[in-house]
This record gives C-alpha cells, structure tokens and sequence, in this order.
C-alpha cells in the first residue's frame, strides 16, 4: 500500500518537476514581458504619466480624452480596416496560397527559386527593406517604378507615395505577409501523399479539380492558423508602415497601432499612447477568439498520448 | 493464328494514335508550366529588380547619386540569355545539348557584361570594410568622440546577439513545444489558445511597459533584457511550429526508450529531439534572421550608446540628416543583407518542411 | 629584533606605502550629446575644456583628473534626443553635462533634472559676463538661468539670384529685395508670386523648400502672420484662431501657386538638399546661416562675392503690407544634470567650454553665431565668418522660441497643419479647426486659444 502510494507521490513530483522544467521558462518569460507589460499598460491608462515617467495622480483623463477629444481615432480605426482586409485577403492568405500551388507545380528546383526569391523580402532586415522601397517609388526620375512607367510604358511619372500611399504599404506589406504562408502552405502540400495525386489523375481529374478535392481539404488548418496569425500580426505591427510612409502624408497611412505609438513616443505622452493600446489589445483579443471560433481551431489541438513521467 | 487483341474491330477503325496523344499531352504540359513559369516570373521580377539594383549601385555609384542606366544594361544582357536558356531547356530533352547551351550562354553573358558595364564597376563603396569612420569622412565629423564604430564590431555584436537569441529560443520553444506536445495537463486547451491570442499583444506599442519591468528587473541598460524581450515577442510562433513536429514524431520510439529505461525526460533530449532536427533549424533560422534585424528594442532599451548593432549601423548611414551616400548605403546593405540570404539558402529545404500541428488529425 | 617582529614592520610598511595613492584620482563627468553633423564641437568644445582644466590639476601638483565620459546619440532631432534624456534621467542614468535645445529648457527644470545656474553664474563674472544678453532669455525659466547658451543661429530665405534673373529682374531689382521687404512692401503673398512666377516661366522645378519635419523654422512664419505663441503674462502658451487661419490660408495660396511644393514633407532631407545645393533647381531654400558651408561646396563658390552674386538673403516677409518681418534664431544651450554629484565641477567645465576662443572654432568651422561678443571682433570670424558677419543685422528681427515645456508638442501640431494644407488633404479653415483641435486635445490646460 505505502509501495504503491509511494510511486504516486514521486510520479506527481516528476510531473511537477516535469512542468517547471519543460514549460517553466517558457512561461516566466511570457509572464515577465509578455503579460506583465499589458497589466502595467492597463494600469499606466488609468494614469498621467507624461515623458518624465513620473505618475502623480490617477485619472479617467485618457479615456475622456479618447472619446471626445481625439478627432483623428476613427479615422485611424478605419484606415486600419482597410489596410488588414486588404492585405491579408490579397497578399497574406490569397497570395501565398497562389504561390504555393504554383510553386509545387513547376520542377522542384524552380519552385525552390522563386520560393526564394519571395521569401528574400523577409529574410532582409526592415531598414534595407524599407530602403528599397523608398528608391523604388521615388516620385522622381530615379525612382525604378518611374523609371518603367516613363521610359517602357511611356506614362507621366508617379508619386506614389504622396497620392496612393495606402497601395503602398499594402504591397510593401503583402510582400512580407505573403511569404510566411507560402511556406507553411508548400509543406502541407508538399506532405500529402503522392498517389493520391496520381489515383486523381488516372481518374481523369484536371488541375482545377485536384485543387480543389485534394490540396484545400489538406490546408484548411494551415489556412485558418495563417488566417488567424496574419490577422492578429498586420492589426499589431507597424514596423514597415513607420519606415516607409512614416503615417502616410498627413494621416493617410496611419494604422491605429501606428497611431498610439506615435502619441505616445513623439510627445511622451506615455499614459495616453496606454490607453489607446489597451484598446488596440482589446480590438486583438476579440479578432482572435472570434477567429478561433469560426475556424473551430479547437479541433487542431489533439489531446496526447500516454502521461507517463 | 492471330493472338487475342485487345482491339475490337470498332476500335480498328479509329485507330488510336498514342504517339499524337502523347505528344498533344507534352504540349500541353509544356504549355501549362510555361504559362506557370511566366506567371512566376512577373510575380518575381518586382522583387528580384530592386535587390539586384542595390546590388549593382553598390558596386558602381560613385558620387552619392544613383542611375540606373547599369542596372537597365545588365538586365538588357541578363534577361533574352535567360530566355534563350529556357526556350532551349523546353525544346530539348538532351542533356549535352542543354549543357551547351548553358555554358555559351553564361559565357556570352559575362563577357557582354565585362564589356559594357565592366569599366563602371569598382569597390569603392565597399571601403567601409576596412576604414572605419567611412561617414565622417566623406561627410564632415558629427561626433568629438568619433563613436562611429568600425563596422566589424556592429557586425559581431550582431551575430553574438543573434545567436544568443536563436540558443535562449530554440531551448525555451523545444521544451515548452515538447511539453505541449505530449503531455495533457490542465489548462492545455487555454495555453494553446493564449499563444494565439499573444499574438494581438503589440510588442511595440508597449515599449514603455516594457523599459519601466525591465528597470524594475534591473535589466535595462543590459544587452541581456534585450536579449530576453526579443526572444519572447516571437515565441508564441515558435512553440506552435515546434508543437508540429513534435506531433509528427511517432510515440512509439519515446515508448521504446522509456521501456529501456530511460526516464521522460532523457527520452526527450536522446531520442525526441533529434527527430525535429529539423524544426529545430527552420525555427532558428527564423530566429536568427530575426534577431539579425532588429532595432527597435535596441535603441529604446539601451542607454548608454555602446552596443552598435548592423541595424543601427545601417539606420545611421543612411538616416543622415546631412545628406546620403547613396553608394555606401547600398554597399552597407548588402553587406547586411549577405549573412541571413546565406543562412536562408542553406537551410531552404528544412523550411518548406514546417507545418502547422494536427493536419493529420 | 625577532623574525616575526621584522616581518611585521616590513608588512606595516608595505600597506602603509600602498596606502599612498600613486595613481590619480579620476572624477567621472558625463556628458551626453546629440552628434549633429552641424555642431560636433559641441561636444567638442567640453572635452576641449576638461583637457585644459586637466593640464591646470597637473600644474597644480594635484592628483585628481577629470574623466569625461562621451555619450552621443543618434537620434534623428533635438525633440528626440530630449525625450530620450528624459528617460533616461527617470532611470538614473542621466549624464552630468547636457546640450539641449534651449526650448527644452523648461521642460528640463521643471522635472527637476537642470539645475539652477543663476548662483553660479553671479558668482563668475569673468567666464559669463561677455554673453550676449538677449541669449539669456532662451535659457530662463521662471525667472532662473538653468543652462549657458552655447550657439545661436539667424534663419533666412536663400533666394536664388540665377532664377529671378532668367524671369527677366534685373541685379538691382533683386539687390532691392532685401529692404522691401524689411519695410514690409515686400509681402509673403509676393514672395509665393515671384515663386510660383519662377516656377511656371520653367526658371526652377520646385518654388520653396522647407524642412521635411517639424521645427523651429516655421515660427518665423506664422509669426508674420501675428502668431504669438507665448503669453509672458500667464506663463501659458497661446494660439489665435484668426492668426492660424490667415497663416494656412497663406500657405494654399502658396501652394496652389506652386510656390510650395506638395509632397515637401515626405521628401526626404537628402532629397532637398540635392534639390537645393546643386543645380538651380530650387527657387528659395529655407532654412539657416550654417547651411551656407553645404551650399558653397554644392555649387562650387569660393568666394564671398561670388556667394552672393548667386544667393540673396531675406527675412521672413510680413503677411501684410506694412508689416514687419520676422526672423528666428535658436540657440542650443549647455546645462548641467541637478541630480549630478559634481554638480559645481561640471558648470565649471561648462563655463570653461563658452570662452570666446573655444566658442569661436565652433561658430566659425559650422557657421553659427557667436555667443560673446569678444568673438566679434577677433580676426578669425572678421577673416572666415563673413556669412555670420552678414546675417548679423538680421538679428535685429530676431526672437526666440518660448521657454515652455510643451513648445514642441505645439511646433509638431503646426507642422502637421502645414501637411495637411500642402498635401491637399486639408482647407485652410479645414487645418486651422485641426490645429485648434489637437492643440485643445494635447495641450489641455497648458495653452489658451482665442479668437
């Protein structure tokens, strides 16, 4: 009896020392800078902190602030509604899937290049980028988009970034986003098993067909994570935006997450820039469990094997 | 005696001709992958050009200023070879011939190039390898204490920053994926579900948070908060992509190990952990190549201007306020770009290999 | 005497030996600066400083010695490079001596961090008394000096003598221009139709370049329109309704004249600098005295005469006739951390910074005026300082950003007005209610906006 009540204490200790060593530091440092910062966030809203990170008071100032003094947060709201649908329906999920079909369709090593060639705007660090991006839509002659437009179309040259910076981005953007599902996309497609693209074809099953019976049924989770990672990631960062067009002429290109940063960062406004980020973590938060559920993510989690310690 | 055929006297009558079936299949075949490769390559050339232009401004810019007209020749050169090339490769199934064709080609190529761009071409840019305060001196003197570093030591903090970052991720994500992977514990459900929704957490925006816990840790200044912020903000991602493979690897061989008496937790570092070999590579080149070009985190959380990293580097060649070598610029960025494109290129094959968990059911 | 008592003394001697410092002693000062391509003697100047105060210690016999620790900054402006001081002090990590631009001086003082020069300034005639007097303003506070001026500037319009000769005006039209408009006959409304002539009759491409980003310079102009920002009585900042309104309305005029050119806020620095130190593209460049080394070496100008055969320097016009015009100037200034344990060591150092011949190497080699006025007479600024022995007389109209901490906070909404307008996106009522708005949301209680 003490035998076996014995075992069960030492296996309830492994399983103990099992979960502090295996997910332990991955939940300490989730906790520390992950969590710990939205609670400080909630609590720096409630505040008036200014640029000498000095609180003295505690205040609905910021929220009274957000929702009858600032003019510009709807219009933010909606530039970012613009700037995710678009670019997560074109580039991030459309786009990738495009490319990794096509991708898989061409000899191997061809498919290898151009995977490589897209995925080049990722491997690349944002400032050289972003560079790029700036020599490319150079409203003068230099700009390399110009240079085709005036010299091989014969069109009047083009200041993008002045007159269409939301076509900007959303490619500066969409050429990132849709690099990330593309390789996702190509390894699930990658690991179906051959013959049933051979059984579908001596069945008589054209391109089109193949497609759709046996490639989308394999990326459905695939399509619904990327859905919901791409989703959460465009509302959240604004890296590329703030290099290229810095917001947009004016306030044209200026995503909400862009907004309560520069708030906050170009007057110190430390307390408001956490309000206007709490509500940025709440707009992500209801994006995603409302994703989660209409993908029915919960399916993806298969419950494991033997608990043995 | 006639052996039994298979061809009715009906089927006599049209005769079949395999060799025209088969040959409209090639052609249609060879049709489809042209208009693939066609389409592929539209999508590629506005990517491919702008980094084949830097690459060609850095080698040739002299003043500052930037042209095109190199870069238009060399593509003029570069691009009816290569459709040579490929017109040839579809027409033929000879290997010598193709062979040939490749190497008069490549030939024809370089010596054009040689010729009409070759007398433009010079490393000039590319003194900002060997003397170090490259800006100041085309320029004028910013600094009286010349902090502008030698761009070797950017280079090495970068990498000892990246690699310390891809070691702290690959040893946090691979135990918690581990753990996630194989173990129901309570809560498992909502772990897995917080991962994704720590994606709608904006790093960036919480910036302030971020500097004020890291001063209260004692951490602010150090390379080391740096280090341990970065490697959080991507590892949601990480664990999930580890998570796959450490799904896709068989429970018997862990069963095996265990029953030979190993415990759970030498199953997993012995036996486990080489079979994700190759998750293990594809997330750290991920987190290599991450922690590579980032910035952010390091101008805002360090103080003291000491620890200048590639990107810094970088921003600062090329966000002078009192005006730009364009040349330098590109050399620089080029230079920056050269490690993570090299590391991308030999571990390619492991990338295409990473898959969301759970696709098998 | 015994081995033990013979090892014992020998051991006594040894520590009390080793008790001698034979080294120095080092007193760490830190100095945090922006590096500024204009201004590397900033910088330069307090090492300058710390060396001869070192030599003087030497001299002296003493063992002490000044250790200067250097941190400068790659932030992109002085708002920037302010903000992240502030941060810094916040967590204990501020430097001792800091140069700063002089609006932030109140920001500074008010937090606690600058410390209250005017006891040491009384104290030592003989290092601050030769400043020039006005300066002191840019750096008081509440009626305290809390930092020493350490350059100043004149802001101008460099107009183009080239172009307004290809539109047909002769040398003395142009050499005319100057005084027209300091009597204010010459008015903003005529500088955007000479612009906008310059640039339709093909003279130029662009009519006037700006800054890309906010800063002081636009104060000059929104003051001829008669925008006071700053209320000396109540300490507030302050904006008129009407003043900003005739202000944007200026500006679309100009820009739908094609004086102002759209998309001049999102070029970028390099991009107007091209623009407008090479070739004759650019009707009128705007911005100030130390850009006149850039611009020589641009255009390849060797000598004064030949700068001034092709550049004419006006003022700010008035917005209306009869007006005055207006000019800028703005100071950076040292100042030294309150929270610093060598607080006095480091004025000193700073005191030692601002004499006249160490002055003189940075106003000379970067084109900023001098801050004493025994620098105005010495031979190097007679021989090489024409441009600042030039734009002195523009002085005259001269003021100064205000004082208060929030000044930035107002100069960056201004700027975003003018954005808007030139970007098409606003109407000048449309910008002026903008401006109005965001003053009101940012500032709060801090400003006064009246009609």
């Amino acid at each position: 009896m003490t035998e076996s009540a014995g075992f069960a204490r030492a296996q309830a200790r492994r399983r103990q020392a099992n979960f502090a060593l295996f997910l332990g530091p991955a939940l300490v440092l989730l906790a520390c800078f992950f969590l710990a910062p939205v609670i400080v966030d909630l609590g720096l809203a409630f505040t008036d902190m200014d640029r000498t990170l000095a609180v003295t008071t505690l205040t609905l100032d910021n929220f009274e602030r957000m929702t009858s003094r600032d003019t510009r947060l709807l219009a933010s709201l909606g530039v970012t509604a613009i700037f995710v649908l678009c670019t997560l329906g074109i580039f991030n999920i459309t786009f990738a899937l495009l490319l990794a079909l096509t991708t898989t369709a061409v000899p191997r090593a061809l498919g290898a290049f151009f995977r490589a060639v897209w995925l080049l705007p990722r491997m690349s660090p944002s400032v050289v980028y972003a560079l790029l991006w700036l020599w490319v839509v150079d409203p003068n002659e230099r700009g390399l988009l110009n240079q085709v437009l005036v010299h091989v179309l014969g069109m009047a040259p083009a200041d993008l970034r002045n007159n269409h910076p939301l076509v900007v981005i959303i490619l500066a953007n969409g050429f990132i986003g849709a690099s990330l599902g593309m390789i996702i996309f190509t390894s699930a497609i990658r690991s179906i098993p051959e013959h049933l693209f051979h059984a579908a074809r001596a069945d008589g099953a054209g391109a089109l067909a193949i497609v759709r019976h046996i490639v989308f049924p394999a990326l459905r989770w695939p399509i619904s994570y990327m859905t919901i990672h791409q989703t959460l990631s465009l509302l959240v960062s604004f890296e590329y935006i703030l290099l290229i067009t810095g917001g947009g002429p004016f306030f044209d290109t200026t995503v909400f997450s862009l907004y309560a940063y520069r708030r906050a960062f170009e007057n110190g406004q430390y307390a408001y820039g956490a309000a206007l980020s709490l509500i940025l973590i709440v707009i992500g938060v209801i994006a995603a469990l409302g994703l989660w559920r209409l993908m029915d993510m919960r399916r993806l989690l298969q419950m494991p094997r033997i608990e043995v310690h | 005696m006639h052996a039994p055929t298979l061809a009715t006297p009906a089927v006599h009558a049209d005769r079949v001709s395999w060799s025209a079936l088969a040959l409209r299949a090639r052609w249609r075949r060879i049709a489809e992958q042209s208009a693939l490769l066609v389409f592929l390559l539209a999508v590629s050339i506005p990517i491919l050009l702008p980094y084949f232009w830097m690459v060609v401004i850095s080698f040739t810019a002299r003043s500052g200023g930037v042209s095109t007209r190199v870069l238009w020749t060399a593509c003029a050169v570069i691009v009816p070879a290569v459709i040579v090339y490929c017109v040839v490769h579809l027409a033929t199934r000879s290997v010598r011939v193709r062979l040939v064709a490749a190497v008069t080609l490549l030939a024809a190529t370089v010596a054009l190039l040689v010729a009409l761009i070759g007398p433009s071409l010079n490393f000039a840019n590319y003194r900002f390898l060997w003397r170090p305060n490259i800006v100041e001196e085309i320029r004028s003197k910013a600094t009286a204490g010349g902090q502008f570093p030698s761009v070797w030591i950017a280079f090495r903090n970068s990498l000892a920053l990246a690699l310390s970052e891809t070691v702290i991720i690959l040893a946090v994500a691979s135990l918690a994926g581990y753990y996630v992977s194989r173990f129901a514990f309570r809560g498992r459900e909502a772990f897995l579900q917080g991962l994704l929704v720590l994606h709608a957490f904006p790093a960036m925006t919480l910036i302030i948070p971020l500097f004020l816990i890291l001063h209260w840790i004692g951490l602010l200044d150090t390379i080391v908060g740096v280090m341990l912020v970065l490697a959080t903000i991507e590892l949601p991602f990480y664990v999930f992509v580890l998570k796959g493979f450490f799904d896709a690897v068989p429970w018997d061989i862990e069963m095996s190990a265990m029953t030979d008496g190993a415990t759970r937790r030498q199953a997993f570092r012995l036996v486990v952990l080489p079979q994700v070999r190759v998750g293990l590579i594809a997330v750290g080149v991920f987190a290599f190549i991450r922690a590579w070009e980032e910035y952010i985190f390091v101008r805002t959380m360090l103080i003291e201007n000491t620890h200048w990293v590639m990107s810094l580097y970088l921003y600062w060649v090329s966000d002078d306020i009192m005006g730009v070598d364009y040349g330098i610029v590109a050399a620089v960025s080029v230079f920056y770009v050269l490690p993570s494109l090299l590391l991308y290129v030999f571990c390619q094959k492991y990338l295409t290999q990473m898959t969301i968990g759970g696709i098998r059911g | 005497m015994t081995m033990r008592t013979m090892l014992g003394a020998m051991l006594a001697a040894t520590l009390i030996a080793a008790a001698q410092p034979g080294f120095a002693e080092d007193v760490v000062i830190k100095v945090w600066s922006r590096a500024d391509r204009s201004g590397p003697l900033r910088a330069g100047n307090i090492v300058a400083a710390a060396d001869t105060l070192n030599k003087m210690l030497t001299a002296a016999g003493s063992d002490k010695h000044v250790k200067l620790e250097l941190n400068e900054t790659n932030a992109k402006g002085y708002d920037e490079d302010a903000l992240d001081l502030l941060k810094a002090f916040a967590v204990d990590k501020g430097p001792d001596i800091f140069v700063l631009a002089h609006e932030w001086t109140g920001a500074f003082a008010q937090a606690g961090y600058a410390w209250n020069l005017e006891d040491h300034i009384k104290k030592n005639p003989e290092l601050y008394d030769d400043i020039i007097p006005t300066l002191w303003q840019a750096v008081t506070y509440k009626g305290a000096r809390y930092g020493v001026p350490q350059d100043s500037e004149v802001r101008m319009f460099f107009l183009n003598n080239d172009d307004m000769r290809k539109i047909g005006m002769s040398d003395s039209d142009i050499a005319a221009l100057p005084a027209k408009v300091n009597a204010g006959q010459f008015t903003a409304n005529d500088l955007c139709d000479l612009a906008g002539q310059v640039v339709q009759k093909g003279a130029a491409k662009y009519g006037i370049l700006h800054r890309p980003n906010a800063g002081p310079d636009f104060q000059m102009l929104t003051e001829s329109f008669g925008l006071v920002p700053y209320d000396k009585a109540t300490a507030k900042l302050q904006a008129s309704k009407a003043a900003l309104r005739d202000f944007y309305t200026w500006v679309k005029y100009c820009t739908d004249k094609k004086a102002l050119v759209a998309d001049n806020t999102s070029m970028s620095w390099d991009a107007i600098e091209h623009a407008s130190f090479t070739g004759d593209d650019v009707f009128a460049f705007f911005h100030g005295v130390w850009r006149v080394t850039d611009q020589m070496k641009g255009l390849n100008l060797k000598t004064k005469d030949e700068y001034f055969h092709r550049f004419t320097w006006i003022n700010a016009p008035a917005g209306k006739k009869g007006g005055k015009p207006s000019n800028l100037s703005h100071p950076i200034a040292y100042a030294v951390s309150a929270k610093s344990k060598n607080k006095e060591l480091a004025a000193y150092i700073v005191g030692l910074a601002s004499q006249p011949y160490r002055n003189l190497q940075h106003a000379v080699t970067t084109n900023h005026t001098p801050i004493n006025y025994g620098e105005q007479s010495m031979p190097e600024l007679v021989a090489n300082g024409w441009a600042l022995v030039a734009a002195t007389p523009m002085l005259k109209y001269a003021s100064f950003m205000p004082n208060h901490p929030k000044i930035g906070q107002y100069n960056a909404i201004v700027f975003k007005g003018i954005q808007g307008v030139e970007t098409g996106r606003l109407t000048a009522q449309a910008a002026t209610d903008f401006v109005v708005d965001e003053l009101e949301n940012e500032l709060g209680k801090d400003i006064e906006i009246t009609k």
